[in-house]
């Protein structure tokens, strides 16, 4: 018996091993809520191990596991749904939580509803190959070692990086959603980030360099990490950053690398093409499916099925397998990302999109691997056919307003002047608006590449990548100084 | 009628039992010393949209973060949801094994300050709603908002919450500290267009312990000015311009630079001070800032910090000059003073301001006294709101470059920006500020007044 901090209750936590056997438990429940009246009840159960560590200089500064569990529970009734969410999975916590969802929607477990619950389907059961991964990724002192040697590396690259961090994290997630719709479905995540920081400064200057990679699905990821590859990379970047002069402000055409230069694609017009947005009528592209939103030269896709991908996964949250979504072709809308709750409200159908940070969030369309495709020009092509412009090597995080107004920091850039790289700067922010913008990508190289990151919305914080090959937008404004 | 409120009594933390089951494992696993930190909140939330129920939202959160110190004096910790007996035997097993780990050379102690009085704050708990009360609160709010202005057309963005949460600090030398609140809290961010316009947007959000007293008329008028102000908008021309912050912005702007107070920062090399920085001369003499947590106004104040210290109010400028510092207790030893009640709770302890208040100083006059918010007739950019903080912040280095909400003002007439960011470095800002002006305004961040700066890198896209 293990007794609850929190209700106080005695009770076994019946939902502790996510498996088949739970089977009759959940369908009580969810039979529960059916008879209740609501259109359609999802349970999503989850279980998480995590850890993460922070390097710095040559030692070791936090160590931080963690692990929990929750569950969410969410209630449809037309277009509207109730959610809760609670860490109690004791039968009686999952049961109080039902209950408090369907009183949001005005139903009473007393109440007596002739449309039954036909049951769920057999368990698709994805993590079935997957029971070893936690046991598979390092541990403790395998990752510390690893750290360790990454900013030993750092520091033998050169004396002036004064501040030398690494940092590793991996979240481990077991979860299970059923449904009155009769999914039923378990998956075992695993995902995996590596950051490298440093601060390099000469004299007054100063200047900062940061790296991230992330996989999902590979226990051997940090094992793996080319570590000198990646000190080398960022060591150069620092030091030809501490050189860097302000950038003029102003307009011109721009030549974004890729991998992370992707994340303009992502924010600034990824996000409004979500059902999420449509649903709330932002989306300047609410009524574009089949016509042209951008330049002929520029295809994109989100997916998630990369093999190793931050953003790949074997089910969304809501228990869909994904696809491979085709958003835009030739410049031409194809398609909207959407969710079980983006379906019912918008009428496009669900594309395995349905994700969320944790059970305390309820699932939203979100994307997963986010990618304008690739094109034929080599990336010297583009470069070559700018006479007065910025080239964006490293792109910084940056923010999109509700219509898709966007702005990134650039954190390495490089003057181009008569077709050719001169000089480094820094300070410089991209600033445009979606709409504008898309047509005037005119460009795209043959060198496609991803990158992971973390992508924030309304179900939480998730893993995702970016991605694209070179590009070139033709004018866009720059800030700076 | 639905019933789904914050019920306080329904999440009650059990420090009792908790602290029983911590004695009994520990002394299980030869552990003398100890500590735990550990929250339970229930929140309920409601989403709507051009008059309807949206989404409904609750929540069951607990949440503990335990720490342990080995035979070696190493520490370790160990986070988790699962406050079940099982839940804590297991973070107590993962906290031993990742002692090995520990840091010697940093390693943190119990506070100083973990058995002391703790001062008088000013949050409260109030009576819960129903679900159904918040919701036609905020579909009432909705219509109300975009009733006043015909280009209103939806408020995409919107959100009534009611929370109730109990926080507890124990440790094995017997600090026991517990304390509860409740906040409520409402944003709306509206949406207006008009024809061959693009659409513009703008928002508000208000905070209160109390659901009743929750100022949501208030709310609704500030996003309607806003929204309606910017109806009419153009693009400005790139240039260096006289810049009057909002209390809002400044606020921002100085929070996004808050590891120059910070004590953990400054020994890590993250800030831009440095351990000779104290006493120097880091703004105009006519600058006061500090951290007051304990501030009537602040909603959601922390009677104690991550470590048990009690939470206090501190200067941090004071004349322009740096004086104090925001410190943990191991940031505290190291500089010989005080922990200051800022401190997370962790194997390295974080540091991180509670209320940033901004005040001017009787001790040097403006450099341009004559300017002023309601009066100056001079063309001045009045930024309201600054965006993408986090990516547009280099907090090592003191540059920003950062998007923002705002206008330009001639003869006292505003127009909004269509698009603009601004740069510049926060060194430079502190010195170049020309009016610090006397009123101080209350925001949901701080309180902070108007603040002038002269000679700012604005771009825009005219």
């Amino acid at each position: 018996m293990t007794n609850s901090l929190l209700t106080k209750q005695s009770d076994n936590l019946l939902f502790h091993t996510f498996d088949v056997t739970l089977k009759p438990q959940i369908e009580e429940l969810l039979s529960i809520g059916k008879s209740a009246g609501a259109d359609l009840i999802e349970i999503f159960l989850e279980k998480s191990d995590n850890i993460s560590l922070l390097a710095e200089q040559d030692e070791i500064s936090n160590v931080s596991p963690s692990f929990g569990i929750g569950a969410g529970i969410r209630v449809f009734l037309g277009k509207k749904d109730g959610f809760v969410s609670t860490n109690d999975l004791s039968k009686a916590g999952l049961l109080f939580a039902l209950q408090q969802a369907l009183g949001m929607l005005g139903l009473d477990i007393c109440s007596k509803n002739k449309d039954k619950f036909a049951g769920l389907t057999n368990l698709k059961d994805f993590g079935i190959k997957k029971n070893n991964w936690l046991d598979q990724s390092p541990g403790l002192n395998e990752s510390t070692l690893k750290l360790l040697e990454a900013t030993k590396s750092l520091a033998d690259k050169n004396k002036n990086l004064q501040v030398r961090r690494a940092s590793y994290s991996r979240n481990w997630q077991e979860v299970l959603v059923a449904a009155t719709d009769g999914v039923f479905a378990r998956d075992i995540r695993l995902h995996q980030t590596v950051g490298i920081n440093v601060i390099a400064q000469r004299d007054t200057k100063r200047s900062t360099s940061a790296r991230r990679y992330g996989s999902s699905g590979n226990p051997d990821d940090l094992r793996n990490w080319e570590i000198e590859k990646s000190a080398d990379d960022l060591n150069e970047s620092a030091q030809k950053m501490l050189h860097a002069d302000y950038v003029e402000a102003g307009q011109m055409p721009v030549v974004l690398a890729n991998k992370f230069g992707g994340v303009i694609f992502h924010e600034a017009c990824g996000h409004l093409l979500e059902t999420t947005q449509l649903e709330r009528g932002t989306s300047p592209f609410h009524d574009s499916i089949n016509k042209q939103i951008a330049n002929k030269a520029v295809s994109a896709v989100d997916e998630g099925l990369s093999n190793y991908a931050f953003g790949s996964i074997s089910m969304d949250d809501e228990g869909m397998e994904p696809q491979n979504t085709l958003l835009i072709e030739d410049g031409i809308l194809k398609k909207f990302l959407s969710d079980r709750a983006g379906s019912l409200r918008t009428g496009h159908p669900r594309t395995g999109s349905g994700r969320r940070q944790n059970f305390s969030f309820a699932a939203a369309s979100r994307m997963r691997n986010t990618y304008i495709k690739q094109g034929n020009f080599s990336p010297d092509k583009l470069i070559e056919s700018v006479d007065n412009g910025l080239y964006c090597k490293s792109m910084g995080g940056g923010s999109v307003g509700p219509t898709g107004q966007f702005n990134f920091s650039v954190e390495e850039g490089y003057l181009i002047k008569n077709g050719k790289l001169v000089k480094p700067v820094k300070g410089a922010t991209l600033i445009g608006e979606a709409k504008e913008i898309l047509p005037r990508i005119s460009m795209c190289a043959n060198d496609l590449d991803l990158a992971a990151g973390f992508c924030g919305s309304v179900s939480g914080s998730v893993n995702v990548t970016v991605g694209q090959p070179h590009i070139k937008v033709d004018s866009i404004t720059v800030g700076g100084r | 009628m639905n019933k789904f409120n914050t019920n306080k009594k329904s999440c009650e933390l059990n420090p009792q039992e908790l602290n029983k089951l911590l004695v009994k494992y520990s002394k299980e696993s030869k552990i003398d010393k100890w500590d735990v930190g550990a929250t339970s909140s229930k929140d309920i939330s409601v989403q709507v949209q051009q008059g309807n129920a949206k989404q409904l939202k609750g929540s069951q959160r607990n949440s503990m973060t335990l720490r342990v110190w080995n035979e070696n004096n190493k520490v370790g910790i160990t986070s988790t949801s699962d406050l079940t007996s099982e839940g804590v035997k297991k973070a107590m097993r993962g906290a031993i094994q990742a002692c090995v780990f520990g840091n010697e050379n940093d390693s943190p102690e119990f506070s100083t300050l973990a058995k002391s009085p703790l001062n008088e704050i000013y949050s409260s708990v109030s009576d819960t709603h129903t679900i159904d009360e918040l919701l036609t609160i905020l579909i009432k709010a909705e219509k109300q908002l975009i009733n006043t202005h015909e280009s209103i057309d939806s408020v995409p963005y919107n959100g009534l919450s009611e929370s109730y949460m109990e926080r507890i600090y124990l440790n094995s030398e017997g600090a026991n500290r517990y304390m509860q609140l409740s906040q409520s809290s409402i944003y709306l961010y509206a949406k207006a267009e008009e024809i061959n316009k693009k659409p513009r947007s703008a928002g508000g959000i208000r905070l209160n312990s109390n659901l009743d007293e929750l100022q949501i008329d208030s709310c609704i008028k500030e996003t309607s000015d806003k929204l309606i102000s910017h109806l009419n908008y153009k693009s400005i021309e790139t240039n260096k311009y006289l810049v009057c912050f909002s209390p809002e912005a400044f606020l921002q702007l100085i929070s996004a630079f808050s590891s120059m107070f910070n004590a953990r920062s400054i020994i890590d090399g993250l800030s831009l001070m440095n351990k000779d920085s104290l006493g120097s001369q880091i703004s105009v003499a006519n600058l006061n800032i500090s951290d007051e947590g304990l501030h009537p106004e602040n909603v959601g104040a922390f009677s104690f910090d991550g470590e048990g210290t009690p939470t206090q109010n501190i200067d941090l400028v004071t004349d322009g000059i740096l004086t104090n510092l925001l410190h943990s207790e191991a940031t505290a030893r190291k500089f010989g003073v005080k922990p200051t009640g800022h401190a997370g709770l962790g194997a390295k302890v974080s540091v991180s301001p509670d209320w940033l208040v901004i005040s001017k100083s009787g001790c040097e006059l403006d450099k341009d006294a004559n300017l002023s918010i309601k009066e100056t007739r001079k063309e001045f950019i009045l930024i309201d709101e600054l965006s993408a903080i986090h990516s547009g912040v280099k907090a090592s280095q003191g540059s920003f470059s950062l998007p923002f909400d705002g206008w330009i003002v001639n003869d006292g007439k505003r127009t909004s920006i269509e698009a603009a960011t601004v740069a510049g470095d926060i060194l430079k800002v502190l010195k170049d500020i020309v009016k610090i002006e006397k009123e101080q305004v209350v925001t949901h961040q701080g309180i902070s007044p108007y603040v002038w700066v002269d000679n700012i890198s604005i771009t825009g896209e005219a």
